[in-house]
């Protein structure tokens, strides 16, 4: 059986409430081209009218060697089964799974059972967050930290309830738990479809080639903040803040729409991964270089930026304005001579500003752990490595992925796997592209310098 | 199908009849004697063919509605039984197709029907119960609710009834209502066959392994080691033999002096994908097997459990099922694109057909 004759699914997850069922109405009422079968719960949350759907008790079959990766759901192995002997009456699965499953045991059945993995291949874990319960929820129960931690698309459903603010706060948290997944914010869970069905997250090929990197970004930079300044010297003042140094990059002609700050940001990280050069206060802040403010001494700091012409000028900062009290001021020595003591300065308030996405703000046991790195691996430490984690910690470690550039060999070999289940696959060439690797472990009481510590010691 | 090639029936199977039911065939058996053969399909087809020719005695169309899982003929062959995801069972007559009893279960998939050896019982599994009813139809008693869904039932005599379910094998009697006994292994039981005296409970699990018990010591032994889920397992008559499936050979342990503990189980190698259905003829030390690769092969098996091939052919597809005709002269096979072969089984006389005469 070749891959494209497999039948996709999709799981659809999330609490009672969420919105899985209107979600699900929707996808069977929308014209898509699809005859799609739907296994649910028996305890759905309303009825669905449309398509092919049976009904399946969530059985969850543990094994007598009480290993985790060989719980599956023997509902799904039953009903999954028969279907496979009716391919002519739909062409997609959806499995909806009551808000207390554990997915790991759902897409465990698609990689375990030999025969469910002839037939079926698992496109995508869909989970829907209700945005205004899931704070609450996130606190109570396992089952949906683990829901999120397993996504690979989160809907975070009825954003019509929350405010802006809160939704951008949500957003971070749950992106903190899962860098992985793709958030789409949605009213009544209406969603463009092809937001959640083939997807082939699965299929790393698939998923490396839309998305190079799959990492959503997460910035070594929190604020952003764009001035109107003209022509001249400037002063740029700190106080004393909660580290002795603090990173910067100064970019020239930043413009303050969406798109020109995600620019911006994307160059300034660029900039950012050159290693910087330290400042102390008095100096000249060079422009597109990434800087080391060095703020030890007591009292405001002040540092300097010279302008050959008037221009909106960006000012990516490692911590926030806030925590700094940074301000940006003219000062004018020559052109307007408005005070006696030559040392005039008027504080500039910035045309617009921007938190990024802030990292481990919230302390879930859930997260995420991205290894990022240059250079080749040896296979053999690091599928020691890989091999100890996952039989030590692999209860804990949900989902894995990445890509390794192991020394050697030419193409770039991709990863995945849920829990101990894992995968290896050589992929594209590397070709001039230079040797990096990037990995990214989704789970729970993660230590993260211990694993980047192991890591980096398989690195050649 | 990838991995084999067609090929003409060879040793002792011979061309007999095809022919074909409209989508994939899963149940086939032989009913009124041997005179016919009774093929379902997925979507609810029932079709009856005459045994030895192959001409259509009568069909119907969608017996049950959303489809048919599962037939047991009657022990005497007149009559038999359907069941399907409509959540009801149909008792028919052989002879002219048709339904005589209906009998509803409820909202859900009816997978498994068994008649008792004697004929009086028939042995429904619904859902998480397993319920008694006679040849009327009329309900003669009910189990209590399993842990989880049934997966296979047996009849170990006339008035005991085995059922398999994650993590326990159960005995009921069936007329004076009580449990008989309970063996538990915390395990995903896949199907269940016993042997034919009884003492032997054997079970294929979701794990990879075959897990059995011999019931008059309690005593249980697992054997591990398959590549694949063993879902089709097949006892000899005399139980000395057990023929499993789990990969693309047959693995047969057998049971003579102390095995199967610590032997070493034969295996069958022709097949070049894994085995889908295992059959045990009438009489002798016969096994039938398909594959999803589309081959049957016929064995000739020793007590050891070591055996050599009597005769192969292709069948087109992943056979579902196989079915020793009552008299052991025939063999039928279906397959998953809807497929019907029937090859006479007999000793091949001549090496050429240009040799004598």
């Amino acid at each position: 059986m070749t891959p494209e004759q497999k039948v996709p699914v999709t799981i659809l997850t999330g609490f009672l409430g969420s919105g899985k069922t209107t979600l699900l109405n929707r996808i069977l009422s929308e014209e898509h081209g699809k005859r799609i079968a739907v296994i649910e719960n028996e305890y759905g949350e309303v009825g669905i009218d449309q398509g092919l759907v049976i009904n399946a008790d969530e059985e969850v079959f543990e094994m007598s060697n009480g290993c985790i990766c060989c719980t599956v759901r023997g509902d799904l192995i039953r009903v999954l089964g028969n279907l496979m002997k009716r391919r002519d009456k739909f062409d997609y699965v959806l499995v909806e799974t009551t808000g207390l499953a554990d997915p790991g045991p759902v897409a465990q059945t698609f990689f375990m059972d030999d025969e469910i993995r002839n037939e079926f291949s698992l496109d995508g874990i869909v989970t829907l967050v209700d945005a205004a319960h899931i704070d609450q929820q996130l606190g109570r129960s396992d089952e949906s930290s683990e829901q999120v931690a397993f996504a690979d698309v989160l809907v975070l459903n009825k954003t019509d309830l929350v405010s802006d603010e809160s939704l951008d706060i949500l957003e971070s948290r749950l992106r903190d738990m899962n860098r992985m997944a793709r958030v789409v914010r949605s009213k009544q869970a209406d969603v463009p479809i092809d937001t959640v069905l083939n997807l082939s997250a699965f299929d790393l090929d698939q998923v490396l080639k839309r998305r190079p990197t799959f990492l959503e970004p997460e910035y070594p930079f929190e604020w952003t903040g764009v001035f109107s300044l003209e022509k001249g010297r400037h002063e740029l003042s700190l106080e004393e803040g909660p580290d002795p140094t603090m990173s910067l990059v100064v970019l020239e002609d930043q413009g303050i729409d969406e798109a020109a700050l995600n620019a911006g940001a994307e160059s300034c990280v660029r900039l950012y991964s050159n290693s910087a050069e330290l400042l102390h206060p008095g100096s000249t802040v060079p422009i597109e270089k990434h800087v080391s403010l060095q703020l030890q001494s007591n009292g405001r700091k002040s540092f300097f930026l010279e302008l050959d012409n008037a221009q909106q000028i960006g000012l990516f900062t490692q911590h926030t304005a806030e925590e700094f009290d940074i301000q940006v001021a003219r000062v004018d020595s020559s052109i307007t001579k408005t005070k006696s003591d030559g040392k005039n300065e008027s504080v500039i308030q910035p045309d617009n500003e921007r938190i990024w996405v802030a990292e481990h703000e919230h302390d879930d046991e859930v997260g995420s752990i991205a290894i990022e790195r240059l250079g080749d691996v040896d296979p053999e430490k690091l599928n020691k490595w890989l091999s100890r984690l996952l039989s030590e910690k692999g209860v804990d470690i949900f989902r894995t992925k990445g890509f390794i550039s192991y020394a050697g060999e030419s193409r770039r070999m991709v990863f995945q796997g849920v829990h101990m289940l894992f995968t290896a696959q050589p992929d594209k060439e590397w070709g001039s592209e230079p040797r990096h690797n990037q990995l990214v472990f989704i789970g729970r009481n993660l230590d993260e310098k211990e694993m980047c510590r192991e890591f980096d010691k398989c690195l050649v | 199908m990838p991995g084999v090639e067609g090929f003409s029936p060879q040793g002792m199977l011979h061309e007999g009849w095809t022919a074909e039911v409209e989508y994939y065939a899963i149940v086939c058996g032989w009913t009124l004697g041997g005179k016919a053969l009774l093929v379902g399909d997925v979507a609810g087809g029932l079709y009856s063919f005459e045994g030895k020719s192959g001409t259509p005695l009568w069909q119907k169309k969608e017996v049950h509605k959303g489809g048919l899982l599962a037939l047991s003929i009657h022990p005497d062959g007149d009559i038999f039984a359907t069941s399907g995801q409509d959540g009801r069972v149909l008792i028919w007559n052989s002879e002219e197709g048709e339904s005589t009893n209906v009998i509803e279960l409820g909202d859900g998939w009816v997978e498994h029907l068994r008649w008792s050896p004697d004929g009086r019982f028939l042995a429904v599994a619904f859902s998480r119960r397993v319920h008694v009813y006679g040849i009327d139809g009329h309900e003669h008693w009910k189990s209590g609710e399993h842990p989880s869904t049934v997966s296979s039932i047996a009849w170990s005599k006339s008035n005991e009834l085995a059922s398999a379910c994650y993590g326990r094998v159960t005995f009921f009697d069936v007329v004076s209502d009580k449990i008989n006994q309970m063996l538990e292994w915390r395990g995903s039981l896949v199907s269940m066959v016993l042997s034919p005296d009884g003492d032997i409970v054997a079970c294929g699990s979701q794990d990879n392994s075959v897990h059995f018990w011999r019931r008059s010591t309690e005593e249980d032994s697992e054997m591990t080691g398959y590549p694949g889920k063993p879902s089709h397992l097949a006892f000899y008559q005399t139980g000395t033999v057990l023929a499993t499936g789990g990969s693309d050979r047959v693995t047969v342990w057998s049971f003579q002096d102390d095995g199967p503990e610590g032997t070493v189980p034969g295996e069958l190698m022709l097949h070049t994908e894994p085995i889908s259905c295992l059959a045990f003829s009438h009489s002798g030390m016969l096994l039938a097997s398909g594959a999803r690769d589309g081959s049957v092969f016929s064995w000739f098996l020793q007590a050891d459990g070591q055996g050599d091939p009597v005769g192969g052919a292709f069948s087109g597809d992943l056979v579902s099922q196989i079915a020793w005709h009552p008299d052991d002269t025939a063999l039928a096979a279906i397959n998953a694109n809807g497929g019907i072969t029937v090859w006479e089984f007999k000793v091949r006389t001549k090496t050429s057909p240009q040799g004598f005469e």
